[in-house]
């Protein structure tokens, strides 16, 4: 066979050079087309992805104000090898970031490796650490959780770890959906409200000089918590606590007797059962004697009153006769209907059990009509008060806005709801309660000065003062609660620390702040609109 | 036929080449541009994180009223000036005589009623 001619050959070598040339041309014309045609999104995709993210979401309040935030810091290291005069570099970057000069000056040994100058950075203090001129410095990059609001919600939203985790509060209840979110978090505060509650609780805490002091307010058909306030608080932005301070919720993590608010639970268990009739003569003219007790009123009220002034002057030996109607099982099986016999659920962790008698005889049941012998948090109790108010179904608190109205479980019927309401602006308009009155917000209340046990049994001194108020009493909206610890009397007072003097006056101060904030204004033509009589012969 | 072809395919060669080398170098640029625009982007976002911390600080109504009360004369009652829609007269209402506005004093409401000196109880 003849050998191809070199024309052909060479012919043949183009053919394939071409066809060769043009496989990889293909290639990469449909790579181009690939990568700018079809996955062709328009935008690079690291500004997808941008550097210095926050770790966390930030926490707003109902209004969007911010509450917490992740801020970028830097920590600051310098190598000691390369200053000309150690000391003097020392001095200098102590003066600019609050470092311990001291102990900067120790570390900058000239043949030692970095050293840690400072943690957290703003980026203030690192453009003035810049502004230096130094050599040898390095920054790394970092987070730090802010608080704005500082001490205001410190309690509530509680604090972060160094690996930016929820170690408490809403900071540790929220964790799963705060941390890795790029959307903030709305939480059910508003800080307009907030301001005004710790105001008011702390200006009155001053005044009477108790030991701590506590605040809340509630939506009564939502459940939102508004504000929260408990004193003594902390600074969050600080890693260590101050003189006084204190991490401790009294709100959630505290349990006690709350005294005479819980007659309101007494009264609505004594109406729902119909084993009360709020016009009917009750005895309080002796003390009543349960075996070896007797209890006692706090002041006389006379020989015999209506069961409605039994609850307004708030007699503890009506309340418990009431209360006895009804008995140890049905009391029990009632409150644990409100919720108060459980440990409540929600996004605050810290959540204290109630205690309550194991063995829930005649005695526990006079006693716990009127609050002692069963201890709860006030959250617990605020939530089931709101119950009592809001028409009869069970309200589970929360500390997320939420605006629809929540339809939880019908605990109490419409009409016992209307009438504890009558009976509790009855407490602000004719009993214990009148130092809460605000003309123009027909506020209804109940006070509560529960005696705190010691060990020579409950002390007459040492009180725990509070009071519950919702308001406008004819449709309430709103639950504003408050509770002083060892309030002492003052000149003002004239010697008085009882819950009418102390936390009644102080929720009416809050109400008449908060009331116009929240869209409920003042009304001064509104009509006692009340089937109950203050007096009956 | 062939040498034409030859010059041809080193000719659009060549072409491609700078065409490369200008897309390539292009890329580059735009590489280096977008690095520094995304780090000024990511400055900018910090700086409106912490620009938005500092203003929730400053801004905090503790911080406001406190300032008020420095350099304002206002009184501290928010409740005073405000009323809602349903307390204005309706239509139907009889009309103020402007001469009797006119004549009006501008008189602060009586404060709050104190309450009875006495025992409030429990």
């Amino acid at each position: 066979m003849a050998a191809p001619q070199p024309a052909v050959v060479v012919k043949r070598r183009i053919i394939v050079a071409a066809l060769a040339s043009a496989v990889a041309f293909s290639v990469i014309g449909a790579r181009l087309v690939e990568v700018m045609v079809l996955n062709g999104t328009g935008r690079p995709a690291a500004v997808a992805a941008l550097p210095g993210k926050p770790t966390r979401g930030d926490l707003v309040d109902r209004n969007g104000v911010l509450i917490a935030r992740d801020l970028p810091v830097s920590d600051l290291y310098a190598s000691p090898s390369v200053f000309a005069d150690p000391a003097e570099a020392a001095a200098r970057l102590a003066e600019a970031t609050g470092a311990s000069k001291a102990r900067l000056q120790k570390a900058f040994v000239p043949k030692k490796g970095y050293v840690l100058v400072q943690r957290a950075l703003t980026p203030d203090e690192r453009d003035h650490v810049m502004s230096l001129g130094l050599p040898g410095l390095n920054f790394e990059k970092g987070l730090k959780r802010y608080y704005p609001s500082g001490r205001a919600v410190a309690h509530a939203v509680g604090q972060v770890d160094a690996d930016a985790h929820g170690v408490s509060g809403l900071e540790l209840g929220l964790d799963k959906s705060v941390r890795g979110s790029h959307e903030p978090t709305q939480l059910s505060f508003d800080m307009r409200v907030q301001y005004a509650l710790q105001r008011e609780i702390a200006d009155t805490a001053r005044k009477f000089h108790a030991i701590a002091a506590a605040g809340l307010v509630m939506n009564v058909h939502t459940g939102e918590v508004l504000a929260l306030t408990s004193l003594p608080d902390y600074e969050p932005n600080l890693r260590t606590l101050g003189e006084g301070d204190s991490i401790r919720n009294r709100i959630t993590q505290d349990v006690y007797e709350l005294g005479s608010i819980f007659k309101v639970f007494a009264f609505t268990e004594a109406l729902e059962e119909g084993t009360v009739r709020l016009d009917e003569m009750i005895d309080i003219g002796k003390p009543l004697r349960i075996g070896r007790f007797s209890i006692g009123d706090y002041d006389d009220h006379g020989h015999s009153i209506t069961a409605a002034m039994v609850f307004a002057d708030s007699s503890n030996i009506g309340t418990a006769q009431i209360g006895l109607r009804s008995g140890a099982e049905k009391q029990k099986a009632f409150l644990e209907k409100l919720g108060l016999l459980t440990p409540i659920k929600t996004e605050v962790p810290e959540i204290a059990a109630p205690l309550y008698p194991r063995r829930w005889s005649i005695t526990e049941t006079a006693t716990v009509s009127f609050g002692h012998g069963i201890s709860v948090n006030p959250l617990a109790f605020a939530a089931a008060a709101a119950s009592v108010v809001n028409g009869g179904t069970k309200v589970t608190p929360t500390f997320l806005k939420n605006a629809t109205v929540q339809h939880g479980e019908r605990v109490i019927s419409e009409e016992t709801s209307i009438a504890m309401r009558q009976l509790m602006r009855l407490v602000v308009t004719d009993g214990t309660g009148s130092k809460a009155e605000v003309p123009g917000y027909e506020i209804g209340g109940k006070t509560g000065t529960a005696e705190k046990p010691t060990k020579h049994g409950y002390s007459r001194k040492l009180q725990i003062t509070s009071f519950v108020g919702a308001f406008p009493s004819s449709d309430p909206q709103f639950l504003v609660f408050a509770m002083f610890d060892e309030p002492k009397g003052n000149k003002e007072s004239f010697g008085f620390a009882t819950a009418g003097w102390t936390a009644a006056p102080a929720v009416g101060r809050v109400i008449a702040r908060i009331a116009p904030l929240l869209g409920v204004p003042r009304n001064e033509h509104f009509q006692e609109v009340s089937t109950i009589a203050a007096d009956v012969p | 036929m062939l040498r034409i072809l030859n010059v041809a395919f080193v000719a659009i060669t060549a072409t491609l080449c700078v065409g490369l080398y200008r897309v390539a170098e292009e890329a580059r640029v735009t590489q280096e541009e977008l690095r520094t625009t995304l780090a000024a982007v990511a400055q900018e976002n910090d700086d409106l994180v912490v620009l938005g911390a500092e203003w929730a600080r400053l801004t905090q109504p503790a911080r406001i009223q406190a300032l008020a009360s420095r350099h304002l004369k206002l009184a501290d009652d928010p409740s005073l000036q405000l009323s809602s829609v349903t307390s204005l007269p309706s239509r139907s209402m009889p009309v103020v005589p402007d001469n009797a506005i006119r004549a009006a004093k501008a008189v602060q409401p009586a404060p709050m009623q104190q309450a009875h000196i006495g025992y409030p109880g429990t």
